[in-house]
């Protein structure tokens, strides 16, 4: 072999070598607990888990829980109800914007408080418009309401015809009987299709590993909700399954002052959603794009609002049908 | 929700006063007690179209009759009818505990646990923080070195605000 030949090909080797220690670098960060188990593994789909595996899976998870946040995690399943469907109802006549379900929801789903990650967003608008596309949802006025301004939360509608699910390649993500649409978490590949799908922007993803400080975790967890997550996978609202379908209320309802919110079985005839569709005027956002919302917005009759006294109308003395 | 009066940390049962000291008939303010009531309920300006003349422990109805202290939203229908029927079907008002009845029990506020009677439009309040996350936040400024690092959102306090 030449001499220029050897320095030539050692000189390869060398930034082959170096090519291969970068992209292995990541690895010597690598903290015990952070590779997968064999058993995680191969853990299957959430669908194709037999009881016994399931069960497995959520021993897993509360082992990960005690070891990453030293607590002691309730692990459940609860599965759908029968003869239940979820409907959401939300009174614009009556939010006030004080964003006290955005951060109900934040800490009773375990979302990443660093970087901050939130499901609901509540947009704020003129009066007499709705044009999502100019609606703020960085206001910060020392009082809400503003009385120019009216507010409307947006979070994941619940589609009976989710774009969302249609477009994930692994069909991670799709609707269970009661009309949730949940993740398996696990199954999930961070590809971010169904953020792009969503026209709610309703999902969130997790760009930088997600951060809860200690106390702040909700131990009362469930494999398709609030389980932590891990960098790189998509999360979304679910009607917080773990509460709902053991028959309690969400969060973001139960802390909403104003009694804005509402949740339901629109199969049962006397629950509180069935009233609200069949007396109230009710619209979904976006009807247009057909994705069926399970997600209502309702109004009462004029001068119900807190700041929209009842003036009395101009007198018609026109001679019309009088 | 029990009818008690409140004055320089004693707290009274409103017949405590009220079985020997009569009202006056008409009252329209200015009142000469009570004063610390802020008023703003509409037209409805006279202390007996929700208070019971002779029992203070009550309320009254459109013919005179008592309506117990725990029942106030009866009072309450006399006049808002239709919010009445909303709050008894459950579009209106706040609701704690279960949707499902069956499985627990859910505890609906009635109209004077959120609304000051003497004062009833719902109040204002701060917001809560806004949205600071990656895709919504306020990205940060530009480092140094003149990069923007897209998992770093800004903070700080100012210019937080109002930018879309």
């Amino acid at each position: 072999m030449s001499r220029r030949g050897f320095l030539g090909k050692s000189a390869a080797a060398a930034a082959g070598l170096a090519a291969l220690a970068a992209a292995m670098s990541p690895l010597r960060h690598l903290k015990e607990g952070d590779l997968p188990s064999v058993e995680d593994f191969l853990q299957k789909h959430y669908k194709e888990m037999t009881a016994a595996q399931k069960a497995r899976a959520l021993e897993r998870i509360r082992e990960r829980v005690r070891a990453r946040h030293r607590v002691e995690a309730v692990v459940t399943d609860p599965p759908p109800m029968d003869g239940v469907e979820y409907v959401y109802g939300l009174n614009i006549s009556r939010c006030i914007g004080c964003r006290k379900c955005v951060h109900a929801c934040v800490a009773e789903n375990n979302q990443s408080r660093a970087p901050e990650l939130q499901y609901i967003r509540v947009l704020e608008m003129e009066k007499g418009s709705i044009d999502v596309e100019t609606a703020n949802h960085h206001y910060t006025p020392p009082l809400v309401p503003r009385p120019d301004k009216w507010y409307m939360p947006v979070q994941c509608h619940q589609c009976a015809n989710p774009p969302c699910v249609k477009v994930c390649p692994v069909e991670a993500t799709w609707q269970e009987p009661d009309g949730i649409t949940v993740i398996d978490y696990d199954w999930c590949i961070g590809c971010r299709y169904c953020e792009a799908a969503c026209p709610y922007w309703a999902r969130r993803f997790n760009f930088a590993e997600p951060l809860i400080p200690g106390d702040a975790i909700n131990p009362k967890i469930s494999y398709l909700s609030n389980r932590p997550r891990e960098k790189g996978v998509m999360e979304k609202c679910t009607f917080c399954l773990h509460r709902t379908r053991v028959g309690r209320l969400p969060a973001c309802l139960e802390v909403c002052p104003t009694g804005s919110r509402k949740f339901g079985n629109v199969l049962d005839p006397n629950s509180e959603v069935h009233y609200i569709l069949k007396h109230k005027r009710v619209f979904v956002l976006k009807a247009d794009v057909g994705t069926l919302p399970r997600f209502f917005y309702y109004f009462d009759e004029r001068g119900s609002r807190y700041h929209d006294p009842i003036e009395p109308g101009p007198v018609h003395a026109t001679g019309e049908g009088a | 929700m029990r009818p008690v009066y409140s004055l320089a940390s004693y707290t009274y049962e409103c017949m405590e006063c009220h079985r020997i000291i009569p009202s006056p008939e008409e009252t329209l303010r200015p009142l000469t007690q009570h004063t610390e009531i802020e008023f703003n309920h509409g037209i409805n300006t006279r202390c007996f179209n929700c208070h019971h003349r002779k029992n203070r422990n009550a309320f009254v109805d459109d013919f005179g009759a008592e309506i117990a202290w725990e029942q106030p939203q009866l009072l309450c229908a006399k006049c808002h009818g239709p919010v009445y029927r909303d709050w008894q079907a459950g579009s209106h008002g706040r609701s704690n505990g279960y949707w499902d009845t069956a499985r627990g029990e859910q505890v609906r506020l009635r109209c004077i646990q959120c609304h000051d009677p003497h004062a009833p439009p719902f109040g204002s309040m701060a917001p809560a923080p806004g949205p600071n996350t990656l895709r919504m936040g306020v990205p940060a400024p530009p480092a140094h070195s003149g990069k923007r690092d897209p998992l770093r959102v800004y903070s700080g306090a100012e210019g937080a605000g109002n930018s879309h």
